[in-house]
């Protein structure tokens, strides 16, 4: 026994999905502004 | 609108945020008492630095808003807190998903997760009060002092793991941190510095466009009145 919390992946990956995604989004939204005016 | 140098500079960040994420990811080391889980930090410690910084910028752009009158500042400020917004959102995400496997809840009443939630509030209210106010030169003054008392909660935030007892870990710094962590968390946070300047300026110019429009435009005719038509006898 370590200690260690083991596992967790699914957090990790979400983290990371979630950070990308609202990225990516945040992206899309200002090109959508550069394409309307 | 032409692509400007903010795009390469937006790039440059989201290279270095990829090969800083594979890294925190794959290569580096699991976190001695957190494991994989703590492979959560090359997302979340950049993400509430950059954010910060950003809640900042709006603020020196709110006090040269009401300064000086200018357009610029105002665009600014609008940008600035727009790009905060996403990034505390994604903060609080982030940190509730890391809380559940370290903490055993996704949220608890924490000082420093309360004043992260109270600072999505307050520069929310920001973007709704400037998206309410059709007078250009009302907004900017009004949104301008939102920001400004928006803002008082940034530093609490900061300095909240050092005034209160809470379960959210001191400051995560080189000092802090293992030399095998030091660089992938180095360069996440100049990525998602220099991603978030790319968001940031390119955003500022499309505010400033509009504003350009919008102060430039003739005000518009009064409605004209009812026609009385007296009927004849």
């Amino acid at each position: 026994m370590t200690g260690m919390i083991e596992g967790g992946w699914e957090f990790v990956w979400s983290v990371y999905g979630i950070t990308w995604a609202g990225l990516a989004l945040y992206a899309w939204h200002l090109y959508r502004h550069e394409k309307a005016s | 609108m032409k692509a400007k140098w903010e795009l390469g500079v937006g790039l440059f960040g989201l290279l270095l945020l990829i090969w800083s994420h594979y890294t925190g990811l794959f290569v580096a080391p699991p976190e001695a008492m957190m494991g994989d889980v703590g492979r959560i930090l090359y997302a979340h410690v950049p993400t509430a630095w950059v954010g910060l910084l950003t809640y900042l910028v709006a603020f020196i752009a709110a006090v040269g808003a009401i300064w000086t009158g200018r357009w610029a500042w105002d665009a600014m400020v609008e940008a600035s807190v727009e790009v905060g917004l996403l990034l505390n959102v994604l903060l609080l995400v982030q940190g509730s998903l890391w809380a559940k496997p370290t903490w055993g809840v996704y949220w608890t009443w924490d000082p420093r997760l309360t004043t992260c939630a109270i600072m999505v509030v307050a520069f929310g209210v920001v973007l709704t009060l400037r998206r309410q106010i059709d007078d250009p030169m009302r907004r900017l003054t009004l949104s301008s002092v939102a920001t400004i008392i928006a803002f008082v909660n940034v530093p609490i935030v900061y300095l909240s793991v050092k005034w209160w007892r809470t379960l959210h870990q001191p400051y995560s710094s080189p000092d802090t941190v293992d030399g095998s962590m030091v660089t992938p968390l180095r360069v996440a946070a100049f990525g998602m510095l220099f991603l978030a300047t790319g968001f940031v300026v390119r955003r500022w110019r499309q505010v400033n466009t509009r504003l350009a429009i919008e102060v430039q435009a003739p005000d518009l005719p009064e409605e004209p009145k009812p026609l009385h038509v007296e009927e004849s006898k």
